[in-house]
């Protein structure tokens, strides 16, 4: 979610039309609804997406987040967002802050549950976004999905004013703490993808650890863009 | 008040079905797990416990029970797991790695 704006700022200088800026990105990471009390996190995350296909000139966002834990039951990150692509280059787009609460103790019910509120703001345009995420995963022995349903409110005199939804979901097998592989499904108001992604944790000290996710989602229909990849690498410390 | 009591009836079947989950307690004591190894019952949800005797925090971890869980010093926690199939699941304290491991053995 944090990235879509950016994105749509990427796509813009792409001299693509608003409808679809509206629309563009569903694709991100998938939040789980844990959190784990004394962690602080040191977070990059990066798309590219393939808007022109044949053209060689993917529009590109990157994040650097710091978060940390508030008590056991809530998460707090700050992000700085930038964008690339060929007709701008690289550009720090906008600051993000969001705090993942959550709700109830994992496996004490039939789902472990938790919400995420988001604020973003761009730096150069007035737009503005506000998120409220409801995170859902169950457990199936060593299966594990994940949904999260954000509900979007996007305003300024820069961007659509509107109100969106998107829906991900990501089934991963643990086998192999260092080599998790999964599925990610996106659906938003203009755009659906698929495809595999592959994640892993590596502990490399005492409560420190490495995470790394990283895939590809193929678009699904006319409107969705044929591919995304997206990786992530976090520091847990 | 039919419509309450229609949401109040799973509401307490959920919570007498939680009140039934076996419960164990796992004590943290000078950096160590207290029985070492936990037995439970196959294709059952467990309610662990777990009480850190130590001053400083420690972190109940489990790649194969899925579980992480920080205990701040000098105080307790509840954890849950299962259903679990037989077999053996080993755990560790992420603080004291080296003296603080144990596992539940599943029949």
């Amino acid at each position: 979610m944090s990235m879509r704006s950016n994105f749509l700022t990427a796509l813009g200088a792409m001299a693509v039309s608003g409808s679809v800026l509206a629309d563009g990105l569903v694709v991100d990471k998938i939040y789980h609804p844990y959190v784990d009390a004394l962690e602080k996190e040191l977070e990059y995350r990066a798309l590219a997406q393939d808007t022109q296909p044949g053209k060689r000139n993917l529009a590109q966002v990157h994040q650097l987040s710091l978060g940390t834990a508030i008590g056991d039951r809530l998460f707090a990150e700050v992000y700085v967002v930038g964008a690339k692509n060929r007709a701008s280059g690289f550009e720090i787009e906008a600051w993000e802050a969001e705090v993942k609460w959550q709700l109830t103790q994992q496996g004490e019910f039939g789902l472990d549950w938790g919400l995420l509120f988001e604020y973003e703001d761009e730096r150069k345009l007035d737009a503005h976004e506000f998120s409220v995420a409801l995170i859902a995963e169950k457990e199936l022995g060593r299966f594990s999905a994940t949904a999260n349903l954000f509900v979007i409110n996007e305003w300024g005199k820069d961007v659509v004013n509107e109100l969106e939804t998107v829906f991900s979901m990501q089934t991963r097998y643990r086998g192999n703490a260092a080599f998790e592989p999964g599925l990610e499904i996106y659906a938003g108001q203009d755009s659906r993808g698929i495809g595999p992604v592959l994640q892993g944790s590596i502990i490399t000290g005492s409560r420190k650890s490495l995470h790394w996710e990283a895939g590809v989602i193929f678009g699904l229909g006319q409107s969705s863009p044929d591919n995304t990849w997206r990786f992530l690498l976090e520091y847990e410390f | 008040m039919k419509r309450f009591r229609s949401l109040l009836f799973p509401m307490l079947i959920a919570t007498s079905a939680r009140a039934a989950a076996p419960e164990l307690t796992l004590v943290i004591r000078d950096h160590l797990f207290f029985p070492s190894t936990l037995e439970v019952p196959a294709g059952q949800k467990v309610r662990i416990l777990i009480d850190n005797q130590d001053p400083t925090p420690e972190e109940f971890e489990s790649y194969p029970l899925n579980r992480e869980k920080v205990i701040p010093g000098n105080t307790k926690t509840v954890v849950f797991i299962g259903p679990l199939e037989p077999g053996e699941y080993p755990f560790f304290g992420e603080f004291y790695p080296k003296t603080a491991q144990g596992k539940v053995v599943v029949k």
